[in-house]
């Protein structure tokens, strides 16, 4: 980037060590892998169908994962600088840094860093520098509109919070490039530590960024800058840096501020000092295009009205097109007229000349500004030249606010006082005092006429003398010399008639030839009439009547009224206009002034034309078709004039207006308007009469516009076959030789040589658009197999790019500006009419101003709905209905929002606090805008408490909240219950009949009807019969309103020094500790120990006669077990007294000597017994032995007995036989 | 002090207008840029001065289609101011007024709808057909294949005529249900093509069905020297589907080659309002007015031409192109409308045909870049 180009280190291929290997076997092993395919290609056949079918879907699903959403390019061809901005807890080096690279790229040494400073970093790019302080409020702000964010982490401490705040803020703004700049290296003694803590750091890094993001090292301070090797390094990875547009940056026009002019009237800050300021605002644009006269936000301050935008010449212009490489010393340029850099400014209506000297820092190089300077007036001098053309006519025509002596952008440095104007111009010139000379100087280089050439001869004195003799000759207004020389000498530019001028130079440039004519027209008629034809005949196909038609309306219209009337009054206001003109001595014709007054009259006549007299032309115009053509070449510029003529010519009379001090006000427009305004409200174009629709030649002229119609060259198909046959037709056939060739081409060639050698080019042309057939076809049928959706819709998009670009290219800026808007790239002037006095008064040039064009609908308040979740280092749950501030779309502001949770039936049921861990929903009062990302934030450790999206925008909340009515049974029939105390009125009842409730118990029920005594009791019938005791209730929900709140932070309006300091409406937590008010509980509600008696339960009792039939397992143990006599139930021991002594061994002795006897007996008389029994034993035994005997004899006699009988029985029967 | 500014910024100023002609284009224009809108003298001078019933019925639709919008009309009714609100969609159904016919309300909700939260179904009631108005086939012809082109596509993009009705008696039923776009598509509409078709409708109620017949006939005769393919339905609606005045008329379209339409159409006088029109003479003229439309020729027709419009500006922030026929006094206010509400100036460039072409008359061809209007009403899930 700089002069000497380094030659770039050759890459040194690696000869030995793994890679080198790698590499080797990579290159012999390439072939190897395709031999092993054909080798054994059973181990690559397709083993699983479904495994096949999944890899190719994550393939494919890593592939599309790479797309992003293919978007219109629409970044300028001239793109604005880019803005870096330099963020990173205090003490960092943001300002060394900045400064470093100031000096890598501009070569030059800046003192404080005031607010943007833009540089020139190569043939192609421009960078905007700009600081961010530790600033919540600055971070969000720069975080909006930053391109690149050059994050300064301090390696000897580690991260900082603000580090990740800033992280945070930027993921939900979008995600601007991000660069991490490591500082405080040197710190580290230890070699292995520092490779640690880089290690650490760039891991930490890459997770909250992305996995490789770029991280810096500078390594240490040198004289307390940066070593200029490592700053250089770091300029080159900016300097080639690409851009991903973020999505609300490239919607969006916006300009970072980097100038500001009080254009106030001197005379209303003396009066009342408190008043608003008319403020212009300077930068360049970026995003998108900006329309004039739109809203815009300036975060910090508010919403307001842009009064004007006119772009101005580049302060900062990229060199012009040159072979050579690097930049040399000129083109240096550095920009920055809130750090006092800027040299030469030209402004739409001045030009200021800065002497660094004065404003810059001492230890500034004495040198450089001024040869900066001197080489700056070089430059440009030709655009001074035609500024200072431009400028003689805002000195003869200026408005009233001419006066406007303005307090620099170069104040900064000083705290300045509003009161007085003597005490802010000493406080721009501190410095000064002591060096008279050099103030003239600098004052007269200020000039305001814009007559550079002469300014630096001229002496302040005359300067004055002259301003104040043009303001009294312009306006007649009552200046005081006194107030003039009150003012600021430095800076002195004043609106001139610019508005009115720059709006009225596309008239001119539009249609000059033209307006000339009509005017000359005009002057010869003198007639409105006339120029209504003029302006009228471009519209539309009525001109043919437009001619014929005036001259019979006139008498008409002047008859009739309105119409007429409307069109004297324009007449006479034009006039007094072109007198006015004449008296303030113009130069300029005012050609378009003049004339477009008119045009409303213009179409005005015409629809008179159109409604009264319309029918009698019919007849009478039908020969004048051909005269049509003429006057419609004549009309064509026209259009343009007719279409929004009355609109420029509304603003010119705005301007004419302010130009003449309200001396006169002129409604025109509506008295031009009026015969139309209460018309038919009907979207049917009726048709043009003159045109008779049975005459052959009017059938005539349409015929084309049919299928049936001739076609053009190109289309005819006649043609196209032909050319297929001249493409396909000619053919050798190769086995013969033959040539066939085309009968058709042998007639054209024929033909050819007929019409002669004049149409070898038309040949050519032919030959060159069928290649360009043949070619198109090719590619066609080449890139249409697998042309994707992504494919086409990137080539559409491409296309319509192309078209973007191509279709204003070439139009000059002034018409440009009108279709497109302001476009990016352009460096503006914004003036902004009323704005509070202390953006004026506590202006801080570290605190960065931007201004964000508004969309139409984005002005308007309404409900949001979005979806939030509490940051995960923020160490408390947000509480609803507390204060947040929130930022979203260019805004920061404060609301109260209510949290909500879905149910699964779609309703949205409040929530007292945020969820932990978890999304829920919040519906705020705010700002209505598009769908974006925002952060809501509050001061505490962790400074961003939540973050969210916006998902629904409503004039109206959903969100409601349980509640639960109680009643009590007073009266309960079999299911039926009377009910009391869930209401208070029938109505209310009424209200309810049908609900459903429930005991508590579960029993269900439901609301039938009111009763009339008591108040609010009703019927309800149940499921089941109640209790008295039963509570009923009903389960409702209430819909919960929203708060509307919508409080803008104006941090920006605070004083110097205690931007940061804003406060807003607090929470209920810190209102509670303010006013020391301490938490009151309902005593019911609170949290008791819970205490809980032993129950005591009766003994099972258990009917005798059921104890009796139980089995004994079953049985009550009464018996109590044996067991150690109690010492309750125990007897004391008894101690005898001598005699009872006596007696009692008498009788122990007494019973053993009886016991010992019937022991003896007892022994005796057992053994008897015995013997007895043996005795009886053998008795029985004899007894049993006899018995057998007996029984033995009995059995065998009666076994005898029965034989006999068998016998016997026996012969019976043989005596028989 | 501080209070007062965050007040009055936070909403932008208001858009004054005199007069109750435009009346609808400043509604829909300021419902859709959210500028707020006031409208002073409206028939001031007139014998009845203040809207009239169906200026106040177009009202009413409008604060059925939005939520929270703010509409306040003096004690006479010569003095409007509208706050738009969210246009909401949904389903509605509006009795339109008889004095204007469904078209009326028709043009104003094909605007709109594109840009509700829900997707809109209308079903609106009234006047059918009359001569003031593009009647309801005409929208449906024309206006849908338009906002085809920009994007506006898909189920439930549908203009039904469920019943026919005549004015003045009116009874006639239409239903309109429109999806909701986000963004609109640039186009670039610049060829018209050649005419490849022409299809009508002829329809009649409480008249004989021949008279619908009659006026095929008729239009057939004019149109069949420049092209074979036309194709006219005869529907002859009876019963409930007939409305409450008897009437008769004819739509025709002409079909380019690039999918343009370009519509004309005649509908008989209003019963016991002038001459009864015959249906020849009708066919005839109707068949010229399609001559004539065909003669402007553009790729939009006359009276769609600001629908066009309003859908360019509303596109991307990327060139769109439109040619045009001769602009007709309702689009040129409208273009000045936007310029208003919008800030987008069209550049226009006149094409003119040359000599031996036999295409017509001039045509304009209207350029813009769009504001980059993205729906924001939209819910977002």
């Amino acid at each position: 980037m700089d002069g000497k180009v380094k030659e770039q280190k050759r890459h040194q291929q690696k000869q030995s060590g793994p890679q080198a290997e790698r590499k080797k076997l990579k290159k012999q092993g390439g072939s190897r892998e395709e031999d092993a395919r054909k080798r054994n290609p059973k181990a690559f056949a397709v083993q699983s169908a479904v495994r096949m079918a999944k890899t190719f879907h994550r393939s494919q699903d890593i592939k599309m994962k790479k797309h992003h959403i293919p978007l219109v390019d629409r970044t300028p061809l001239e793109p604005p600088p880019i803005v870096i901005v330099v963020v990173g807890p205090p003490k960092v080096g943001k300002s060394t840094l900045i400064r470093c690279l100031i000096k890598n790229f501009a070569r030059q040494k800046l003192g404080d860093i005031c607010g943007p400073v833009t540089i020139i970093s190569g043939k192609k790019r421009r960078l905007t520098f700009m600081e961010c302080s530790n600033d919540i409020n600055t971070m969000i702000d720069l975080a909006k509109v930053a391109d690149l964010v050059l994050m300064l982490i301090d390696a000897s401490f580690g991260f900082e919070m603000e580090t990740f705040e800033f992280l945070n803020i930027c993921q939900v703004h979008g995600f601007p490039r991000i660069m991490g700049v490591l500082t405080h290296l040197d710190s580290f003694k230890d070699n292995k530590a520092l490779r640690k803590t880089k290690k650490n750091l760039k891991h930490r890094f890459w997770t909250e960024v992305y996995q490789g993001a770029k991280l810096f090292y500078l390594s240490g301070m040198v004289y307390g800058e940066y070593q200029a090797q490592e700053v250089k390094n770091l300029g080159r990875f900016i300097s080639v840096m690409k851009f991903r547009p973020l999505v609300w940056q490239t919607s969006h026009p916006y300009v970072l501020v980097d100038r500001m002019e009080d254009l106030t009237d001197p005379d209303r800050l003396r009066t009342d000092p408190k008043c608003d300021r008319t403020v212009s605002l300077y930068g360049y644009l970026r995003g998108t295009y900006l329309k004039n006269k739109g809203q815009v936000h300036i975060p910090g301050v508010g919403d307001f009205q842009v009064g004007d935008v006119n772009f101005l010449p580049d302060p900062c212009a990229l060199p012009a097109a040159q072979k050579k490489r690097a930049l040399n010393e000129k083109e240096r340029m550095l920009y920055a007229p809130m750090a006092g850099v800027g040299g030469v400014v030209y402004d739409k209506d001045a030009v200021y000349i800065d002497l660094p000297a004065s404003h810059v820092d001492q230890q500034q190089d004495e040198v450089r500004p001024n040869t900066e300077l001197v080489q700056s007036l070089i430059d440009t001098h030709a655009t001074l030249d035609e500024k200072m053309a431009a400028s003689k006519v805002s000195l003869f025509s200026g408005s009233a606010t001419l006066e406007p002596a303005e307090e620099g952008g170069l104040g900064e440095k000083c705290v300045w006082d509003p009161t007085t104007q003597r005490k802010r111009r000493k406080v721009v010139f501190t410095g000064e005092e002591e060096e008279e000379e050099e103030e003239d100087g600098s004052g007269s280089s200020d000039d305001e006429d814009g007559d550079s050439e002469d300014s630096d001869q001229e002496q302040d004195d005359d300067e004055e003398n002259l301003s104040t003799y043009l303001k009294e000759a312009r306006a007649g207004c009552d200046e005081t010399e006194k107030t003039v020389a009150d003012a600021p000498p430095v800076k002195r530019p004043k609106l001139d008639v610019g508005k009115g001028e720059s709006a009225e130079v596309p008239v001119f440039a539009d249609s000059e030839d033209d307006l000339e004519m009509s005017e000359e027209e005009e002057e010869e008629s003198g007639e409105e009439g006339e120029a209504g034809r003029a302006g009228d005949s471009g519209h539309c196909s009525e001109e043919e009547e437009s001619e014929d038609c005036k001259e019979e309306s006139e008498g008409e219209l002047e008859g009739t009224g309105e119409a007429a009337d409307a069109t004297m009054e324009e007449q006479t206001a034009s006039k007094s206009m072109e007198e006015e003109e004449e008296e303030e001595g113009g130069k300029y014709t005012l050609l378009g002034r003049s004339i477009s007054p008119r045009v409303p009259i213009a179409s005005s006549y015409k629809f008179s034309c159109l409604s009264t007299v319309g029918l009698r032309w019919k007849e009478g115009l039908r020969q004048k078709a051909s005269d049509a053509f003429l006057r419609q070449q004549q009309a064509v510029p026209n259009l343009r004039k007719l279409v929004y003529g009355s609109v420029v010519q509304a603003d010119d009379s705005e301007d004419e207006e302010q130009e003449l001090g309200g001396l006169f006000r002129v409604s025109r427009p509506q008295t031009s308007k009026k015969y139309q305004a209460n018309a038919v409200d009907s979207s049917r174009f009726h048709p043009d009469t003159s045109h008779q629709w049975d005459q052959e030649e009017m059938l005539n002229s349409i015929r084309d516009c049919f299928v049936t119609g001739k076609w053009d060259e190109s289309q005819d198909a006649a043609t196209l076959l032909k050319e297929d046959e001249e493409l396909y037709g000619d053919f050798e056939d190769l086995e013969t030789g033959e040539v066939h060739k085309n009968p058709t081409g042998k007639q054209n060639r024929h033909e050819e040589t007929v019409v002669k050698v004049d149409d070898d080019e038309l040949q050519k042309n032919k030959r060159l658009e069928k290649k360009q057939r043949l070619k198109e076809r090719f590619n066609s049928e080449y890139d249409g197999g697998d042309a994707t959706y992504f494919d086409d819709l990137k080539e559409e998009l491409q296309k319509q790019a192309e078209l973007n670009r191509a279709e204003f290219d070439g139009v000059d800026d002034e018409t440009r500006v009108q279709y497109e808007g302001f476009r990016p790239g352009m460096y503006v002037r914004l003036e902004i009419p009323s704005l509070p006095c202390e953006f004026v008064t506590n202006f801080d040039p570290h605190y960065p101003i931007i201004l964000g064009g508004l969309s139409s609908a984005e002005g308007n308040v309404g409900y949001l709905q979005m979806r939030l979740k509490k940051h995960r280092w923020y160490n408390r749950i947000l509480k609803t209905r507390d204060p947040l501030i929130l930022s979203l779309g260019w805004r920061r502001f404060q609301t109260i929002p209510l949290y909500h949770i879905e149910d699964h039936n779609g309703r949205h049921r409040l929530l007292k606090y945020t969820p932990q861990h978890m999304h829920c929903g919040a519906s705020i009062w705010g700002e209505t805008r598009s769908h974006k990302m925002d952060c809501a934030l509050i001061q505490a450790n962790f400074r961003i408490a939540a973050t969210g999206v916006i998902l629904d925008l409503d004039k109206s909340v959903t969100v409601v909240k349980k509640l639960k009515l109680i009643g009590y049974p007073y009266k309960i029939f079999k299911n039926t219950s009377f009910i009391k105390g869930m209401f208070n009125t029938v109505l209310e009842v009424a209200k309810f009949e049908g609900a459903s409730v429930r005991t508590v118990s579960g029993v269900r029920g439901m609301i039938k009807k009111a009763l009339s005594t008591p108040e609010g009791a009703f019927r309800a019938s149940f499921e089941d019969r109640l209790l008295m005791s039963d509570v009923v209730f009903l389960r409702s929900w209430f819909p919960v309103s929203v708060p509307q709140l919508y409080n803008p932070v104006t941090s920006l309006l605070l004083p110097v020094g205690q931007k940061d300091s804003w406060a807003g409406m607090r929470t209920l937590g810190q209102l509670k500790h303010d006013l020391g008010i301490r938490y009151m509980p309902n005593v019911d509600s609170l949290y008791k120990p819970v205490v809980r008696t032993k129950r005591q339960f009766n003994r099972l009792h258990i009917p005798k006669e059921l104890q009796k039939a139980l089995p004994f397992k079953s049985k009550p143990k009464l018996q109590q077990p044996k067991g150690k006599t109690p010492r309750d139930l125990q007897r004391p021991s008894v101690i005898r007294e001598p005699h009872e002594k006596k007696v009692a061994a008498l009788l122990h002795a007494l019973s053993t000597v009886h016991n010992f006897k019937r022991k003896k007996a007892h022994q005796v008389q057992h053994a008897k017994h015995k013997q007895f029994l043996q005795q009886k034993g053998k008795q029985e035994e004899a007894k049993l032995k006899r018995q057998k005997e007996s029984r033995k004899k009995l059995y065998r006699v009666m076994g005898q007995e029965d034989k006999r009988k068998q016998r016997s029985s026996l012969k019976g029967a043989s005596k028989d036989d | 002090r501080l209070e007062s500014y965050r007040n009055n910024n936070m909403a932008s100023q208001g858009l004054e207008y005199d007069g109750c002609n435009f009346f609808r284009q400043r509604l829909v224009l300021s419902s859709l840029s959210g500028k707020r809108v006031r409208i002073r003298n409206i028939r001031s001078k007139d014998d009845s001065p203040g809207v009239r019933d169906f200026e106040a019925s177009f009202i009413r639709l409008l604060d059925k289609v939005t939520n929270g919008s703010r509409i306040e009309i003096n004690q006479t009714g010569t003095v409007l101011f509208y706050q738009p609100g969210l246009l909401n969609g949904g389903s509605v159904e509006h009795d339109c007024n008889t004095q204007r016919s469904v078209g009326y309300y028709l043009e104003a909700l094909l605007m709109l709808a594109p840009f509700m939260k829900t997707p809109l179904k209308a079903t609106l009631r009234g006047v059918t057909n009359d001569p003031i108005d593009p009647t309801v086939d005409m929208l449906k012809t024309t206006a849908l294949p338009l906002m085809k082109k920009f994007g506006i596509d898909g189920e439930g993009f549908d203009l039904k005529v469920v019943k026919r009705g005549m004015a003045p008696g009116g009874g006639g039923e239409v239903f309109f249900s429109c999806p909701v776009r986000r963004t609109i598509k640039p186009v670039q509409l610049t060829d018209p093509g050649k005419i490849k078709r022409i299809r009508g409708v002829a329809y009649s109620v409480r008249v004989s069905p021949q008279m619908a017949n009659r006026l095929v006939d008729s239009a057939r005769g004019v149109l069949n020297q420049f092209i074979p393919d036309i194709y006219i339905h005869t529907d002859h609606m009876k019963g409930a589907h007939s409305g409450k005045s008897p009437g008769f008329g004819l739509t025709l379209v002409a079909e380019t080659l690039n999918g343009s339409f370009l519509s004309a159409e005649m509908s008989s006088t209003p019963q016991g309002q002038g001459d009864p029109s015959l249906p020849e003479d009708l066919g005839r003229n109707c068949a010229m007015l399609l001559l004539e439309e065909v003669y402007r020729g553009g790729c939009v027709d006359s009276s769609n031409q600001s629908l066009a419009l309003l859908l360019m500006t509303l596109g991307q922030q990327d060139v769109s192109k439109v040619l045009l026929g001769p602009l007709s006094p309702y689009t040129i206010e409208f273009l000045r409308h936007i310029r208003d509400f919008f800030q987008i100036m069209f550049k226009l460039d006149v094409q003119k045909p040359s000599e031996d072409e036999r295409k017509g008359g001039e045509k304009v061809l209207m350029t813009c870049v769009g504001v980059g209007y993205s729906n924001i009403n939209k819910t977002l899930k």
